[in-house]
């Protein structure tokens, strides 16, 4: 609550005249994993702005329980059912799975194909169901990515329709289908290219690039030889690649967090802390044939806007409609995201005048409104450099107002956020 | 007009722009006149084309930059073009376009020449790359640059085009061949011990002022050398950030009462092996 005075939470605490038909409080419920840094910060806002907490349902919870047969009735205790009318309809916040080991291997054991060879190409990295609940955490390491997010998807999916069913009259703060199209890099941009959001220019049909020989016959065609190469499903800078061809020399350079070892003759991947800089080709083909198998999302790599030596995109939370926190993510390398220590600014402290951040806000809500059925996101927005400077959407995190040290009108993010819940109930089809 | 620096964006480039309709703009403005410093960035695919297709038109149009003092060729970052892909090309008519210069800098050096290298005015030289190729280095120790008080260098890395030696080098220690020079700057080096320990006792740290040894490979080895030499002490700084000295070393700097710049400690990787800062 820096930077709030205790007279301003008061006021926030105080009833609004002009609402009192709104004073029955809609139930909150929160789909997330119990006492992370996301589920403690919004209970803590909550009881800021004078909310009653919400009721969390773990993802643990919920996969286990469909496993053994189960529905989120049986998850979520029958008061709660009962307390569903219309007229006290539940908001439903559906938050990040990640970082969770239990929920992992739940997620990669729903995502398996077991039993359906026609699906999978065999390049891909494949657990069967039960495996999938028996693997042991190799910390950092990126198991099985396109099955994985085989298994998000079904999860959304089925939360969805769930949720619809038994309790007709719940709303979803971010619709599940939403949340399934922002998590697909490729889906996404496509999305938001659709609706007029400028985004980088794709690599011409990046879905038929399986393998590095593909990716370097595509590059050289279209010569486009600065690329970024992300996986289709990643969160945050996981599985991301900055790759370049020099088309004069033929040297090569790839800048990622990925990180490769060879187990028992195989490569595994992992996430490293630090940059990694490949500019041997066994290692970039090795590298660029799994990203490729697993589903790549590849797009023009365009110089990004530089404050001194580093460049920077911006990380612009949009709820409600509304443009709130913004961080300036600085690097000395491509790729930019706050898990990376890479260093953040406010904007006007990286020199982003009152006109640059205009422009971002501005692509932030418009790429927010291309998700009509969803109330909040990070959205990653860059500026290119010179003197006219346009802003390209990067990325649209659904759960990305996890911002620390940072506030908008006095307030922190989620403090924000429920804040405009508070003033504004949110009320979507 | 103080300073201009123009850029071929990404966009500008797709949409036919090109770096020589930027001069030629810039040239027509009725400041142009009156402008001190000006900055070439990216061109645009810098990685393929060179300065040839601008230079001439710059060239063509110096006397419309009369009040022209220092000249950046090639300011730009990595998102636009590695530092070691940079294609450079033979300045040496451009340096001698612009007789009034004081500053000229260039950042990569593939391809560069600067063959033969004579100013009348020039006081200040920096050359930014990821590896100094032996033929540059030659051009330079054999520099007609009667005015120069600053020589800012990195010599980079084998791999980047540094192939050269420290035998290359020494020549820029003697003393007398740019009698003004105050500013030596020999930097990003992967042989940065070497260098300290040939610079520690050269005749020229005589009459420098500043010492820039940063940027390399510079560690324990090197500072003994630096630390142990009287002439080191005359100096009014040094700079020696971005090393892999140790924490002691850094202690017996601190002791020295030396100006003395030793941030920006790295460690070196797993496999003990030591990177200057410029190898991308």
């Amino acid at each position: 609550m820096s930077g709030v005075t205790a007279n301003q939470t008061d006021q926030r605490r105080q009833p609004q005249s002009q609402s009192n038909e709104r004073h029955i409080e809609r139930p909150f419920w929160l789909i997330g994993n119990p006492d992370n840094r996301r589920t403690k910060g919004l209970q803590q806002a909550r009881l800021e702005c004078g909310l009653s907490p919400a009721k969390v349902i773990p993802y643990a919870d919920v996969l286990k329980t469909w496993r053994q047969g189960g529905s989120l009735a049986d998850v979520v205790n029958p008061g709660l059912q009962r307390k569903a009318t219309a007229e006290v309809a539940p908001l439903i916040r559906m938050d990040a799975p990640g970082e969770q080991w239990d929920v992992e291997r739940e997620l990669l054991s729903l995502g398996a194909k077991d039993g359906d060879p026609n699906t999978e190409s065999l390049s891909r990295e494949s657990f069967t169901a039960e495996e999938a609940l028996e693997l042991r955490q190799d910390w950092g390491r990126i198991y099985a990515p396109a099955q994985w997010f085989n298994g998000w998807k079904g999860c959304l999916k089925r939360i969805g329709r769930e949720a619809g069913e038994l309790w007709p009259s719940a709303r979803f703060l971010n619709d599940p289908e939403d949340i399934a199209t922002m998590f697909d890099k490729r889906k996404c941009q496509q999305h938001l290219s659709a609706h007029r959001v400028d985004v980088p220019p794709v690599l011409q049909s990046p879905e038929q690039i399986l393998s590095y020989s593909e990716l370097r016959a595509a590059m050289q065609a279209s010569g486009m030889y600065r690329v970024f190469v992300k996986l289709a499903c990643g969160s945050a800078a996981s599985g991301v690649v900055a790759y370049q061809i020099n088309p004069r020399t033929g040297a090569e350079i790839a800048v990622t967090t990925v990180g490769m070892a060879v187990v028992k003759g195989r490569p595994i991947f992992y996430n490293e802390g630090r940059m990694q800089r490949y500019t041997r080709n066994e290692e970039i083909k090795t590298l660029l044939d799994w990203l490729c198998a697993e589903g790549a999302q590849i797009e023009r790599w365009m110089a990004k806007a530089s404050y001194g030596s580093r460049v920077f995109d911006i990380r612009q939370l949009v709820a409600g409609g509304h443009a709130g926190h913004a961080i300036v993510r600085l690097s000395q390398t491509p790729i930019t995201n706050l898990h990376l220590r890479n260093e953040r600014m406010l904007p006007e402290e990286a020199g982003v005048d009152g006109y640059r951040l205009g422009l971002v806000q501005t692509a932030a809500q418009t790429a927010m409104a291309a998700f009509p059925n969803s109330w909040s996101a990070g959205i990653d927005v860059m500026l290119s450099g010179g003197d006219n400077p346009r802003t390209y959407v990067l990325d649209v995190n659904p759960f990305g107002d996890l911002l620390y040290h940072v506030q908008h009108n006095g307030l922190g993010t989620y403090e924000w956020e429920m804040d405009i819940l508070r003033k504004e109930p949110y009320e979507h089809a | 007009m103080q300073e201009v620096k123009l850029t071929v964006s990404f966009d500008d480039y797709e949409n036919g722009i090109r770096m020589e309709n930027l001069i030629r703009e810039l040239a027509a403005n009725p400041e142009a006149g009156t402008l001190e410093s000006l900055v070439i960035g990216d061109w645009g695919q810098a990685y393929e084309s060179s300065p040839d297709e601008f230079m001439n038109v710059l060239i063509e149009l110096a006397p419309s930059f009369r009040s022209l003092k220092k000249l950046f060729i090639g300011d730009m970052g990595f998102e636009e073009c590695e530092v070691s892909w940079i294609i450079q090309t033979d300045l040496t008519p451009l340096l001698k376009a612009f007789p009034e210069l004081k500053s000229f800098t260039v950042k990569g050096s593939s391809g560069l020449s600067l063959e033969p290298l004579q100013h009348a005015k020039l006081e200040e030289l920096v050359i930014i790359c990821g590896g100094l190729p032996q033929e540059v280095l030659s051009s330079i120790t054999n520099a007609q640059l009667p005015e120069l008080r600053k020589l800012e260098l990195y010599l980079g890395v084998d791999d980047y085009g540094f192939d050269g030696s420290l035998e290359d080098v020494l020549p820029l220690l003697e003393q007398g061949r740019f009698p003004k020079l105050v500013y030596l700057g020999l930097k990003d080096s992967e042989i940065q011990d070497d260098i300290a320990k040939a610079v520690a006792q050269a005749p020229i740290v005589d009459q420098l002022e500043v010492l820039d040894l940063s940027q390399g490979t510079l560690s324990d080895e090197g500072a003994e050398a630096l630390l142990a030499s009287d002439k080191i002490k005359k100096l009014k700084h040094l700079d020696l950030s971005y090393h892999y000295m140790t924490d002691e070393m850094l202690i017996r700097w601190k002791r020295s009462g030396l100006s003395v710049d030793v941030s920006d400690q790295q460690q070196s990787d797993e496999d003990d092996w030591r990177y200057p800062s410029l190898t991308e």
